[in-house]
């Protein structure tokens, strides 16, 4: 027991959380109403080769490692004022930043590249989900007088419910499993900014060989992983029998 | 009216504006990569020199570095991740939906519920056996990883749809057990085959934590590793660093250029992991 008492006295540990809880509240919500829009759009209104060329190009990140992905990444974030994402904010007229020298703009920046990476596969999904739905309901829709937005609101979304909890949920336990970006990117700092609870759990068994606290840590991300599933299935069954009450 | 369509149609051009956006952000990286490959930059700025474009990074990488043994030690373990995984999945996935033994539904559940383990929980125990077997620094360290529960559940799901018809005639006919399985099963289940490979290439060909604690000789390195490794060494070779990306991409991208519809399937399929 040792282990877990020094696990949860550990300040490091403290803050690979806060930092994995931060992450995860920034990239879930953006990737999933971001791959929800794209998607809709893609599957109401582009339904042509166009749309097919979008399609399949935001899902080249998706086929790519995160090593290499994050690897591209660190060059096109480099600090110097003619960097390439330093010339794009410097085109809205902002200072050029250092993003991945100081620790706020570092974790920015990890959440973006997550959120690249991510948003064409979810996207997939939703897209499969919404080519599910049957057109007579939109047709109908229509004739009621619905215009898009409303459309999407209370057709696509409604119908969607299943879909969204499980990107949703996918989504938060692929964020507490943040390993490989943030390896490369930033090994976890400047300082500790980055450092993840997966990065925590590799450091301390292959750097400092402390296997049982690095064993300890584990089971801290094992009873968050199983949390969100047990949490996603009671929120499930929930939504669901409230539905058949209602029927 | 007239009013409304020309609103529609401003509309229709924001909606594309921004479709393109999205696109270029997404493939943009990947041409910087190549394009800096091809340089010797050593700020990077968003403007490239087209005239003094050359091969020097992929020259200095192959007789630099055992970049080929990283390849071949990539597909080494992508085929035999591909080769187990279906062989595993398909026998065990048709007898949990169509053979009858005691217990299945306990045993296929109980095997379905290792899916709920995360990877990085499980790393420092699978470490410790493969460290006790001597079998760190192995290919078999290196594709025994992949090969989880999901593709038997993925082929025991498309398996019950199979009718029960087709099996019997196939019996009456003088089909033994393994025909069966060879010439009524497995045909059936090619498109469920194609994008359970798919994606066990592309989860194969990108793992990246197994490796880095399964491996230490510089022979036995994958390609991901392999980059990984390049880039702690020459932080400020960008052109090197990206000439190694540029190989790691190139791979699954053709791949992905041939196959494309199997690809989206077969990794959206992954979402049922979840």
């Amino acid at each position: 027991m040792g282990n877990y008492q020094a696990v949860l006295k550990d300040p490091y540990i403290t803050s690979s959380l806060i930092n994995t809880g931060i992450y995860a509240v920034i990239v879930v919500p953006v990737q999933t109403v971001l791959s929800m829009v794209i998607a809709y759009v893609l599957a109401r209104k582009c339904k042509n080769r166009f749309g097919n060329f979008v399609r399949s190009a935001l899902f080249i990140p998706v086929i790519t490692s995160m090593v290499l992905t994050a690897a591209v990444w660190r060059l096109l974030l480099a600090g110097d004022p003619e960097g390439v994402i330093n010339s794009i904010i410097g085109l809205f007229g902002m200072e050029p930043v250092n993003w991945l020298g100081s620790s706020w703009p570092a974790l920015f920046s990890v959440c973006l590249i997550g959120i690249w990476k991510n948003v064409g596969y979810f996207m997939v999904i939703f897209y499969a989900g919404m080519m599910d739905i049957p057109v007579s309901l939109y047709e109908a829709a229509t004739v009621d007088g619905a215009g898009s937005a409303r459309q999407f609101f209370s057709v696509t979304l409604p119908l969607l419910k299943p879909i969204t909890y499980l990107v949703v949920t996918l989504g938060t336990i692929w964020s507490f499993q943040v390993f490989d970006l943030v390896y490369t990117l930033t090994g976890g700092g400047p300082g500790r900014a980055t450092m993840t609870l997966v990065l925590t759990i590799y450091n301390s068994a292959f750097k400092d060989f402390k296997m049982g606290y690095a064993s300890a840590v584990s089971m801290v991300l094992l009873a968050i992983v199983l949390f969100i599933s047990f949490l996603q299935k009671v929120v499930f069954r929930e939504r669901d029998e409230g539905r058949r009450k209602h029927v | 009216m007239r009013h409304s369509n020309g609103k529609i149609r401003i509309s229709k051009w924001i909606i594309y504006l921004l479709l393109i956006i999205l696109a270029a952000a997404s493939i943009y990286p990947f041409i910087f990569m190549i394009l800096t490959s091809l340089t010797q930059k050593k700020i990077m700025t968003a403007s490239f020199d087209f005239s003094a474009m050359d091969l020097r990074n992929y020259k200095n990488l192959l007789s630099g570095f055992p970049i080929l043994t990283y390849v071949k030690n990539s597909l080494i373990v992508v085929s035999c991740a591909c080769f187990f995984y279906v062989v595993i999945a398909t026998l065990a996935g048709y007898a949990f939906a169509k053979k009858k033994f005691p217990l299945k539904e306990a045993v296929f559940w109980l095997y379905l519920a290792t899916l709920m383990m995360p990877g990085q929980v499980i790393l420092i125990p699978v470490f410790t056996i493969m460290k006790n077997l001597n079998m760190l620094n192995t290919y078999p360290s290196l594709f025994a990883v992949i090969l989880d529960a999901f593709g038997v559940f993925l082929m025991r799901q498309f398996m019950e749809g199979i009718p029960d018809d087709l099996i019997e005639s196939a019996r009456i006919d003088g089909c033994g057990e393994l025909g069966i399985f060879m010439r009524v099963i497995l045909p059936l289940s090619k498109p469920v085959i194609v994008s359970l490979v798919v994606f066990t290439f592309i989860t194969s060909w990108n793992d990246f934590i197994w490796p880095l604690v399964m491996i230490t000789k510089d022979e036995m390195k994958t390609l991901t590793l392999g980059l990984s490794m390049l880039q702690n060494a020459y932080v400020s070779s960008y052109g090197l660093i990206m000439a190694g990306a540029t190989l790691a991409f190139i791979f699954p991208f053709i791949l992905y250029c041939i196959l494309q519809k199997q690809f989206v399937e077969g990794i959206a399929l992954s979402g049922i992991k979840g």
